[in-house]
């Protein structure tokens, strides 16, 4: 897809571009402007970058990088150099090594279109409210990342048979005591030939925001699994042991009441992706002037596809099948529509409900955890008919 | 392509540089009171204020949260630490108005209405 001198050169300049912004950048961070390579996103941070992708822009199969959310939770490197860049690999491998930018460049390169989405989306509509960034819907895009596969890349180094998990390190930088952001994806998924160690998205060399010059692609899973600015891969004989895998990013093992508190032997790591909808047109609050209106949105399923879309006018009462978009990939959204006619002017309730091939459907409302993960409920717009 | 990295990074400058300069506003601010200041100190050293105008909790889940914060660096002393709690209770408990974020460009919101 991509020459190596079209690679080197595009990490270059890019790099260049970065390096020289960055004083401005820090001046930036706290000033309400624009953010350079992003646009007219949903601030719900600076310092750290927390960009939320407003609906509208889920009208299309795969989201422009400009528009693709960020979450950071740390600073982003503050010098990233794609000529001195290195992975390192080592844990449990035969000969651990070092690989460079230009090395993975020159490695089989592999494409998976993935609906990434953060595990906390959402997370501003449980009751009661849970600490977080307090997403709205727009904590997941969908892009074709591009690069090396994992597996390939970790067998550079040879995996011993004692290697049971995959871990990586991103070079964020640690404000005060926090404990680095480090993860670990179970060996399994690891050598699935659809993780990656992606470099471009969308076919362009990765926003420094989602990662620059190289992170993980955990296709399928929370966005948490896919460690941006990679550094570091080390294959470990157990699960890390870190506050970002325990008590960070682990969901209770059985539904729980509201409010209630749960303790970390009663959880597990969040992973895969819930089946999930939202509705991208109309917008809530809107005014439709005709009375025929064009409900469409996207609906995605982690590991599993979605096979169908329904649509409510009637507060679920009824439901009606929507069409689903003829673009399609394992790990992708599918886009759906449905033509609707109100019959008079007035206040309707639009609802999206999918299913999937495990035929797991979305629930009435946000299943309450205390981290607020994994908001799949079903999605809810209101808009005002006036024709 | 030295050229042309040079060209987009003058651009970068050209473009940013008069933006920073019209912006006297560094941000929102922690609420007036009088912890406001050493909550300022503790909280935002690391992350912006904006993190904490968001939240809604409640007083027993703001004391998680500062004796956490406090565990990975932030600078509270002992004496402070119950009256930065009962200042973030009161400023961002369950009860307070809905925060609304920022959206600093574009306007497709106003042109879906038809």
């Amino acid at each position: 897809m991509f020459s190596r001198r079209d690679f080197l050169r595009n990490m270059s300049g890019a790099a260049l571009a970065v390096s020289a912004a960055r004083p401005l950048l820090s001046w930036a961070t706290d000033a309400q402007i624009g953010i350079p390579g992003k646009e007219d996103l949903i601030v719900r941070s600076y310092r750290f970058f927390d960009l939320e992708t407003p609906v509208e822009y889920f009208r299309t199969w795969l989201t422009p990088a400009e528009h693709f959310f960020v979450r950071n939770h740390m600073h982003e490197p503050s010098t990233i150099d794609p000529t001195q860049w290195k992975i390192s690999l080592g844990g449990e491998v035969e000969k651990p090594c070092t690989l460079t930018l230009a090395e993975l460049g020159r490695m089989e390169t592999h494409s998976v279109v993935n609906t990434l989405e953060c595990a906390g989306n959402g997370r501003a509509y449980h009751t009661p409210k849970v600490p977080g960034v307090q997403w709205g819907k727009g904590a997941v895009s969908t892009g074709r990342f591009s690069g090396a596969r994992l597996r390939d890349v970790v067998e550079r180094a040879g995996v011993k048979s004692s290697g049971k998990h995959v871990m990586f390190r991103g070079l964020d930088e640690v404000p005060g005591k926090v404990p680095p952001f480090i993860r670990s994806i179970p060996i399994e998924k690891a050598m699935d030939p659809d993780t990656l160690v992606a470099t471009h998205l969308n076919g362009a060399p990765l926003p420094k925001h989602n990662g620059f010059p190289a992170r993980a692609l955990t296709p399928g899973w929370v966005g948490a699994a896919s460690c941006k600015w990679l550094t570091e891969i080390k294959v470990l004989d157990k699960e890390f042991e870190g506050n970002f895998m325990s008590p960070g990013y682990r969901m209770p093992n059985q539904p729980v009441k509201p409010g209630e508190a749960v303790k970390p032997e009663d959880t597990h790591p969040v992973t895969v992706l819930n089946v999930k909808s939202l509705i991208s047109s109309p917008l809530d609050g809107s005014t439709s002037r005709s009375p025929n209106v064009h409900i469409q949105g996207v609906a995605w399923a982690g590991e599993s596809d979605v096979t169908r879309v329904e649509v409510s006018i009637d507060g679920g009462n009824s439901w009606q099948p929507a069409e689903l978009g003829k673009e399609r990939a394992h790990y992708a959204w599918r886009l759906f529509s449905y033509q609707w006619k109100a019959p008079k002017s007035g206040e309707y309730t639009i609802l999206s409900r999918a299913t999937d091939s495990q035929g797991r459907t979305q629930p009435p409302e946000p299943v309450w955890n205390p981290s607020g993960y994994l908001n799949n409920a079903i999605d809810v717009v209101k808009i005002h008919v006036q024709a | 392509m030295c050229k042309r990295s040079i060209a987009i990074s003058l651009f970068v400058v050209a473009c940013v540089l008069p933006l920073v300069w019209a912006q006297s506003s560094s941000g929102p601010e922690l609420p007036a009171g009088p912890t406001q200041a050493k909550a300022t100190t503790a909280c935002t050293e690391c992350h912006d204020a904006r993190i904490i105008l968001q939240q809604r909790l409640s007083k027993a889940a703001w004391t998680k949260e500062v004796d956490k914060m406090v565990k990975w660096g932030a600078l509270v002393e002992p004496q402070d630490h119950d009256a930065l709690i009962d200042y973030l209770s009161a400023n961002f408990g369950v009860d307070k108005a809905e925060y609304i974020a920022e959206r600093p460009r574009g306007s497709a919101a106003k042109k879906e209405r038809k």
